[in-house]
Order: C-alpha cells, then sequence, then structure tokens
C-alpha cells in the first residue's frame, strides 16, 4: 500500500465528522433560507426569495458598514499592539519562548463571553478603571467608559488579540535572522532594516492576522450586547435577534448566508494573494 | 434563603431575555437549523385529560436554579416516586424539544408560548377542582387571555416591568412612564433589551393599547423610543449590573431584579422601584402539562404542591420572584418589606395590569421589525 493510500484511510473519521456535523447543517440554512414561518411561529421550508429580498433592505446597510468599521479598527489596533509583542518574544524570547506564549494563549482558554463580562465589572461608571483614575487623581468623577463604540472595539481587540500575535510571531520565527544581519551589515538603520527586510518578510503573518482576526471581529455580537450602547448594534446581533428574539430562524438563516459569502470574498481574497506571494518567492 | 442571598450574576428573567443561550453563538447557528422543523407528534384523539394521582415518576422541565430543591425531595420522599429535572435556557428551544416528541410531565411556559403550544394540541387538560389548593390561586388568573376555562395553566411565579432608579441622585419621580427620561438621569438611562418591553412602555407612554399592531401608532411609538435612545446610555436587560456597577441611575426594569440589586449592595435604601401609572406590563411563568407526558397524574399532584402555601412560601424564600398564591404572596411581601414597591398586588391593579400578547406572527413580525429600525438606526 502507498503511503498516501495509508494515510486517506485516517482522513475518513474527521471527514465523515465534518460532513455530519458542518456541512450537513450548512446545508440545512442553506435551505431554511429560503422558507418561512408559519402561523404556529414554526420554520417551514420552502422556496421563495422573500428573506433575501428583507436582506438588503437599506435599513441594514449602516449596521453592515459599522461592523466592517469596528472590525477594521480592531484588524488594525491588534496589528499595533500584536507585533510588537511579537516580535520581542521571537527575538528576545529566548529560553523563554514557550513560556510566554502559553502565558498569551492560557487567558483565551476562557470563555470569551465570560471574559466580556469581567469588562462589565472593570469599565462601569463605579467600576476598577474609573475608581482607580479617581483615585490617582486623574478624573473628579466616573468617565464614560462602557456602553461607548470604544468601548465595543476595546472588547473585540482583548478578544482576538491572539489570532493577530500567534501568526506574526510564527513568520518571525521562520525568518532568517542572518538576512537582518545583512540589513545591518549595508549600513542600514534598525528602522530602515526593520521596514525593507523584516516587515517584508512577515507579511504573510500580518496578513493572515488581520484576516483571523477581521473576519470574527465582523460577526461578533458578544461584545456590542455586553459593552455597547444604542449606537453600536452589529451584524452580529441582528442575526442574533432574529434567532432568539424575532423567532424568524428563515430571515437569521438568510441573513448569515448573506454574510458567509460577504465574508468569503475576503478570503478568497486572501488565500490568492497568499498563493502570488508564494509564487513570487519562488527563485527562477 | 440559600441561592437567593448570593445573589446570583444572572437572574432567570435575565437569562432568558439576553439570549444567554447565545453563548451557542453564531457557530452553533448552523446546528441549531436542522433542529427547526419538527415531526408530527402523535397526539391522542381528542386530548389528553389529566386525573390528580401518582401514576409514575416525574421528569420536569423548568428553568434552572428555579425551584427549591427540597420541595422537589419532599414530594419524591412523600409520594415515592422519582423527580427529575432537565433545564432549558430559552423558551423557543423547550418548544422545539417538545415538538420533537419529547416527553415531559411538566413544563414553565410564558402565556404566549402557553397559548402556542396550545394552539398545537400539546397541553393536557384538567379540571381545576382536581387541585386541593386551587383556592388560594390569585384570582387576578381566574379568567385569562390564554386559558379563560383554566383548564390547562396554573400560574408559577409573576413580575411586573416598571422604572428602577437611584434615590441619591434622581429627584422628582413622579410615577409616570415619562420618569425615563427624567433630566437627572441624562445618559445613565437604560431601557430593557426586550423588544415587547421597549414598545410597550412606548405605547402607553402615547396612550395606545399596549399590544397595538396598528403600524401608524407603532410608527409614532418608534418615534418616542428613537427620542429616548439619544438621552439613554444603552440597552440592556442586565438590569441588576448596570444598577449595582452605577453605570445606570434610571433603568427600565423588571421587579424582581431590584430584589436582586438590593441584595448586592451596600445602601440598598438607595434603589427604589415604581410601576407606572400609564399602565403596568405583568409577565406570568405557568406550570403546564404536556400531552405526551408519561405520568400526567403525578404532575397534577405535583402541582398542587407547588402551590400549597407553605411550600409556596419556602420556594418564594428560594428564588426570590413572588408567587401568585396564598402563602407566596405574603413571603414576597415579608421578604420586601424595606421596599414595599416592589411588592405589586395583582388585585390592586385592577385596569391598570396588563399583560403582553401578540399570537399572530405577522404582529409579532411587525413588532420585531420596529425594534430592529430602533435598534439599527
Amino acid at each position: 500500500m502507498s503511503a498516501r493510500g495509508f494515510w486517506s484511510r485516517f482522513l475518513l473519521p474527521g471527514g465523515v465528522w465534518l460532513a455530519l456535523l458542518f456541512v450537513v447543517p450548512l446545508c440545512l440554512l442553506l435551505a431554511l433560507s429560503f422558507g418561512y414561518t408559519d402561523d404556529l411561529g414554526r420554520a417551514v421550508y420552502a422556496f421563495d426569495f422573500d428573506n433575501y429580498k428583507d436582506a438588503f433592505d437599506p435599513l441594514y446597510i449602516p449596521v453592515l458598514l459599522r461592523s466592517i468599521g469596528f472590525a477594521v479598527a480592531t484588524a488594525a489596533i491588534c496589528l499595533l499592539l500584536g507585533y510588537p509583542i511579537a516580535y520581542y518574544i521571537a527575538r528576545y524570547g529566548g529560553k523563554r519562548k514557550h513560556l510566554l506564549i502559553a502565558l498569551l494563549v492560557i487567558p483565551f482558554f476562557v470563555n470569551y463571553l465570560v471574559r466580556t463580562y469581567a469588562w462589565v465589572a472593570l469599565l462601569a461608571d463605579d467600576g476598577l478603571v474609573n475608581s482607580g483614575l479617581e483615585s490617582l487623581g486623574l478624573t473628579e468623577s466616573g468617565i464614560q467608559l462602557i456602553n461607548t463604540p470604544y468601548a465595543v472595539i476595546g472588547g473585540l481587540v482583548y478578544g482576538y488579540l491572539v489570532f493577530m500575535i500567534l501568526p506574526i510571531y510564527a513568520s518571525l520565527e521562520r525568518m532568517d535572522p542572518s538576512i537582518v544581519e545583512a540589513g545591518k551589515d549595508l549600513f542600514a538603520t534598525p528602522f530602515r532594516t526593520f521596514l525593507h527586510v523584516t516587515l517584508p518578510q512577515t507579511k504573510q503573518g500580518i496578513l493572515a492576522g488581520c484576516v483571523l482576526v477581521f473576519l470574527p471581529a465582523v460577526g461578533d455580537f458578544v461584545s456590542a450586547q455586553l459593552l455597547g450602547g444604542p449606537d453600536t448594534y452589529m451584524i452580529g446581533n441582528l442575526i442574533q435577534d432574529q434567532f432568539f428574539t424575532a423567532n424568524n430562524w428563515p430571515f437569521g438563516s438568510a441573513l448569515t448566508v448573506v454574510m458567509m459569502i460577504f465574508l468569503s470574498f475576503w478570503m478568497i481574497g486572501y488565500l490568492r494573494s497568499s498563493a502570488r506571494e508564494a509564487r513570487q518567492s519562488v527563485p527562477a | 434563603m440559600t441561592s437567593f442571598d448570593l445573589g446570583a450574576p444572572f437572574t432567570r428573567r435575565q437569562a432568558l431575555r439576553a439570549g444567554a443561550g447565545g453563548a451557542l453563538g453564531l457557530y452553533g447557528l448552523g446546528s441549531l437549523a436542522g433542529c427547526t422543523v419538527s415531526r408530527p407528534i402523535d397526539t391522542p384523539e381528542g386530548g389528553v385529560t389529566a386525573k390528580a394521582g401518582i401514576d409514575g415518576d416525574l421528569l420536569i422541565y423548568n428553568w434552572a436554579q428555579y425551584m427549591d430543591p427540597a420541595l422537589k425531595k419532599e414530594f419524591s420522599e412523600k409520594y415515592g416516586v422519582e423527580v427529575n429535572e432537565v433545564n432549558f435556557d430559552n423558551l423557543e428551544a423547550m418548544v422545539t424539544k417538545l415538538q420533537a416528541g419529547g416527553r415531559y410531565d411538566l413544563i414553565w411556559p410564558t402565556p404566549e408560548y402557553a397559548a402556542r403550544l396550545n394552539n398545537l394540541g400539546l397541553l393536557a387538560r384538567y379540571d381545576r377542582s382536581e387541585l386541593k389548593n386551587a383556592k388560594g390561586i390569585s384570582p387576578f388568573y381566574d379568567t385569562t387571555w390564554w386559558d379563560p376555562q383554566s383548564e390547562f395553566s396554573v400560574p408559577y411565579t409573576y413580575y411586573t416591568t416598571g422604572i428602577a432608579w437611584r434615590d441619591d441622585e434622581v429627584q422628582g419621580m413622579t410615577g409616570s412612564w415619562n420618569d425615563l427620561t427624567n433630566p437627572d438621569g441624562e445618559g445613565r438611562m437604560f431601557i430593557l433589551d426586550d423588544f415587547q418591553e421597549a414598545i410597550g412602555e412606548a405605547n402607553l407612554i402615547n396612550g395606545f393599547n399596549l399590544n397595538t399592531t396598528d403600524p401608524n401608532e407603532l410608527e409614532i411609538s418608534k418615534e418616542t423610543l428613537l427620542g429616548q435612545l439619544e438621552f439613554a446610555r444603552g440597552i440592556s436587560t442586565n438590569s441588576t449590573q448596570n444598577l449595582v456597577n452605577g453605570t445606570a441611575a434610571i433603568h427600565q426594569a423588571w421587579n424582581g431584579d431590584i430584589v436582586n440589586v438590593r441584595n448586592q449592595v451596600d445602601n440598598p435604601e438607595v434603589f427604589q422601584y415604581e410601576t407606572c401609572e400609564e399602565g403596568v406590563p405583568v409577565g406570568t411563568d405557568l406550570m403546564c402539562i404536556p400531552v405526551t407526558a408519561r405520568s400526567p397524574g403525578t404532575a397534577l399532584k405535583f402541582i398542587d404542591w407547588i402551590i400549597q402555601p407553605d411550600n409556596a412560601a419556602r420556594n418564594v424564600n428560594w428564588n426570590g420572584y413572588p408567587q401568585p398564591v396564598d402563602g407566596g404572596q405574603e413571603a414576597f411581601a415579608e421578604l420586601v418589606k424595606t421596599a414595599p414597591s416592589i411588592d405589586v398586588d395583582l388585585e390592586q391593579l385592577g385596569e391598570g395590569g396588563l399583560e403582553y400578547r401578540l399570537e399572530d406572527p405577522d404582529d409579532r413580525r411587525l413588532w420585531t421589525n420596529v425594534w430592529t429600525e430602533v435598534k439599527a438606526s
């Protein structure tokens, strides 16, 4: 038996698992998105496009734009915060590298919902941050932190930062340190070395990190629900409300499908760019 | 007074409304969708009529942490049957399980859900005279819109919706829904993240029927809500936390949540609650027996056990929610005697006591669309 044939056998359990528990429900979701709810509030399979017509109601455009804006801001902040952390660990972590990475990852084992609840207590008007600021004499009375767009973006950054750090760390680890040495040998300043050597070498890690942060952040509903105010409604909240409040699963499914298609474009764009990158890096 | 004193971070209402089942999250939606289409249940011809009498072990399907476990244990010892409990965290999930053929002996729906289950032919009938303690049930529930003959539901707990505020920061509350926009609360007011409570409050301010389905009236109420949100800090069902951690000065709230707030702070006297003259929404959780119950007779015995005055009193002390039966009401009044406004006497509400009622899915859609527009803009 060829090695390939041998290993294909082990694909079977995982493949069946994915097919049954991921692909089949996804197909049901797709089928349901063409359905409607009957007089008793039950979801019924059918074939009409009403839900999709509703999904493109101009009412939802600001919600979508807001979600994209929050997610872009989240990815940008994660990049600014995450790159130096990844860089420090990769270059100067030494023997403690694995420990540092573990310290970053362990908090993420705690459920995101629970961690966001902790932020509610932190950011409240009488919360830890405000009482800290007051006792330091920096502010007179509590400033409004929670129920703002900033709190929502902050919650998203907190939720997804590790997805930025890990791919950048991996790309820095893969990088050959001797090319940085070469940059220095050619009398480049540390900044120019970083800009012209390190940064391009880690571009794929940055892109991967941005995609991994952006995609879940666009669809997030926890942060806006717990930390948001009246003007932070995101597409994830809209979809969640269709399922749990409006009891309109077909419309919720249609919104989900539209969202998945929209996000797939970003994903395809990313995959194509990394494929191009891979081709270019092959020596001619 | 065990779990009640701990001031659980979630009350059952909040868990319900916040869709904390939202932990299921978007990732779970794919698998959820698979459950929606239910196979028809073999509902017995002419329905099921329950007779009180032990006819087997009991499986109850309830909200988590919603009943004193001692009541189950003692029932079990007294009648020599097992009392097993499973929990749901949202009513939609409960209906889904019932429709999928799940067999439970006792469930806890709201009136709107009870009406829906009844329309589906899923609720067992019984004669109220089978219940020895039926005379203790508040007359408020004598002729309800969902069960006018009182033949398939008994109230378990009730709650009112009103306004909570901090007395040390907000002056001049008047007992009207307009108090939500009392100037002292600007930027620190919250509306409940519940489409019915939010639109309902606006309907009452505008003098409309609580459950109006007139699109023009709903449009006016939408404007009212948008105006309130200019003034508000947020939309949230976490009224307990928002009040305890100082973020809210004024909060549309359920009365049971204020009991929780007052249990968690050093200065409980500061936290006040009022019901409003334009109308007081009253919510109820009911006990119903599905037609698919294995032991409908035991279930009926159990209902009788729960509304027995001394048991109702113990249960109220345990979970903190008023029960509209003899024993339960007195226990709740005692529990909140330092803040009598939290204790709302159903009989005294008279015409002011209102209930949400949106049975037709199209009407519900109309309301949820208004709420989506409010939240999206």
